[in-house]
């Protein structure tokens, strides 16, 4: 069945636009419109101006906003040509970007205590969906998984929330030396009564942590990523495969159930 | 104060208020886009296609971005015409109340498809202006671009469709043996062209060795291959006399004028919805603009004005 998008088009303009760690960038833009109705865990597409041959826009979640502000955050992981000319995207810059895309994050009934996992940039909806979490007393174990310790982001913003921070990188250059999916393991082994599981990062690192999660018996939502045009719809081309048939990512997902998704 | 520019055309019987339609496959089925604009506003939408039964489409990858616009190897995904009619009946019929044609898109993988698609079509589509068949998707291994590269290919199933409705039929051609196809589409019956569908192409990636989409090829558009497009568009409209809609890489209304001026009654939006979701009304805007620069009252004026 069809899922229509609440996407709209909205003008934006770059407020902060700097490295935040190791080939991560950090934008914070103002755009009313969205900061006031997006979600924890929607995204939005957006136009990456100086380049004509190029011409798609490039979807990204967002990490913090203030709504009477106007302002959204979000970080970039720098992977290919436009996210290194979104480099030059300089304060006062202006854009226009779709959104808010997509379902979001969603919190439970009666939850209690959560376990959230992200891994590299896939951390990004997670800070949002925390400060979500926290701000309803729901009690947050946060798993970060970097590469290596130049590339940790968001910890402050994490812990200021008042979740428990754990990390691990894969260099072994601080914390847990391997992969997050090693520390959600012992925690969900622990004695923690965990509510809910959420998971974004790599495919396969959100599958180990789907499976941990259907090991322990607790529900586990998972933020998917595929290439696509649109973002509202129409191009069909961000397809998940899902024990209920293929679903478009960008209008019914990003967010799906962890036992709902054929990886 | 401007004169007011007449923008209506007519296109196979059928009056348009203006000559923008959606490229199928680019736009939903059109209701994905009233919140960027009241999609009544254009002359025409033309739908995802169809088929009898529902179709899952190609795996993923199914698009990757290329120099001056994309591929993509979506194949066809749909939920079967009473799929389409089931979600998006309601929204349809209330769009064509408004004057807004909707053209329903016919696919298959064998003239017998075709054929079934088109019968369920008639039977629950009261809303639907007319319908094009789809005889170009390169992205399919049977049927599409495998059935409509020949004329006598064409020929066929326009022929065996052609019974069975008495409302317009619009073939969908690919960018291949364009005035030979044409001919052979309007023989069979076909009330007007739309041209062209997507160029098969390929990209690669050169450190895994593998196809950027999970086929070897998959369908290009965007704005690199409008000069090609506007070129066919401009020697189909040279070999038949139906009305041609014209359709490839346009991005702005002087795109679009191009079209118009080798011929095309009509022209589709296609990539460019993905890019700026409000593109067909902008170009609309800006294809009035054009017109009244050229100091025509009535777009008609310049529909063939190509001097050569």
């Amino acid at each position: 069945m069809t899922t229509l998008s609440s996407a709209h088009k909205y003008a934006c303009s770059v407020l902060v636009n700097e490295p935040l760690a190791q080939d991560i960038w950090r934008m914070r833009f103002s755009c009313p419109e969205l900061a006031q109705s997006m979600r924890p865990g929607q995204f939005f597409n957006l136009a990456v101006p100086g380049d004509p041959s190029n011409i798609l826009r490039l979807p990204f979640s967002w990490s913090v906003s203030d709504p009477r502000e106007g302002w959204v955050e979000f970080a970039y992981l720098l992977v290919g040509e436009g996210t290194r000319r979104m480099t030059t995207m300089i304060p006062g810059t202006a854009s226009d970007l779709v959104g808010p895309a997509g379902n979001g994050w969603y919190i439970p009934q009666n939850t209690q205590h959560a376990l959230v996992v992200g891994g590299g940039s896939g951390v990004v909806p997670l800070v949002a969906l925390v400060h979500e979490l926290t701000q309803h007393g729901v009690s947050c174990d946060f798993v970060e998984g970097a590469a290596t310790q130049n590339r940790v982001i968001y910890e402050d913003a994490i812990t200021h929330y008042g979740a428990h921070f754990y990390l691990s990188t894969d260099d072994g250059s601080r914390g847990v030396h391997g992969f997050s999916t090693q520390i959600s393991q012992d925690l969900l082994a622990s004695s923690a009564a965990y509510d809910v599981v959420y998971t974004c990062g790599p495919s396969p690192m959100m599958r180990a942590i789907a499976a941990q999660a259907h090991e322990a018996r607790i529900p586990c939502q998972v933020s998917m990523e595929k290439l696509m045009a649109c973002g509202f719809g129409a191009c069909t081309t961000c397809l998940v495969d899902t024990k209920n048939g293929r679903k478009t990512c960008c209008t019914d997902g990003p967010v799906f159930d962890g036992e709902e998704v054929l990886w | 104060m401007v004169n007011d520019v007449s923008m209506s055309v007519d296109f196979a019987g059928i009056r348009l208020k203006n000559p923008l339609n959606t490229a199928s496959g680019t736009f939903g089925s059109a209701q994905q886009f009233e919140n960027f604009y009241d999609v009544s506003l254009l002359g025409a939408v033309t739908l995802k296609g169809a088929s009898a039964v529902p179709w899952e489409g190609n795996p993923q990858p199914r698009m990757a971005e290329v120099f001056g616009g994309m591929l993509n190897s979506v194949g066809l995904t749909n939920p079967g015409v009473r799929g389409l009619v089931a979600e998006s009946g309601a929204y349809l019929a209330g769009l064509a109340s408004k004057g807004t044609a909707v053209i329903c898109q016919v696919a298959g993988h064998s003239v017998e498809e075709y054929k079934e698609a088109l019968v369920l079509f008639e039977e629950l589509a009261p809303w639907a202006s007319a319908f094009e068949l789809n005889i170009s998707c390169p992205n399919i291994a049977k049927g599409g671009a495998a059935m409509g590269s020949t004329p006598e290919g064409a020929f066929e199933v326009v022929n065996a469709c052609r019974p069975l409705t008495k409302r317009p039929l619009i073939v969908k051609m690919g960018p291949v043996r364009v005035q030979e196809i044409a001919r052979s589409c309007v023989d069979a019956g076909a009330n007007a062209l739309s041209l062209i569908n997507t160029i098969s192409a390929m990209s690669i990636d050169i450190n895994t060795h593998k196809s950027r989409v999970a086929r070897p090829t998959a369908g290009f558009s965007g704005p690199a291959i409008h000069p090609i497009a506007v070129r066919m568009a401009w020697e189909v409209c040279n070999a038949v006399d139906v009305p041609v809609c014209g359709i490839g890489g346009i991005t702005c209304g002087a795109d679009a004028a191009e079209f118009l001026l080798v011929g095309c009654k009509a022209v589709s939006i296609g990539t460019e919805n993905f890019v700026d979701p409000a593109a067909a009304v902008r170009i609309l805007e800006e294809l009035k603009d054009w017109a009244r620069s050229q100091g025509v009252s009535d777009i008609n004026e310049l529909i063939g004005a190509f001097e050569c």
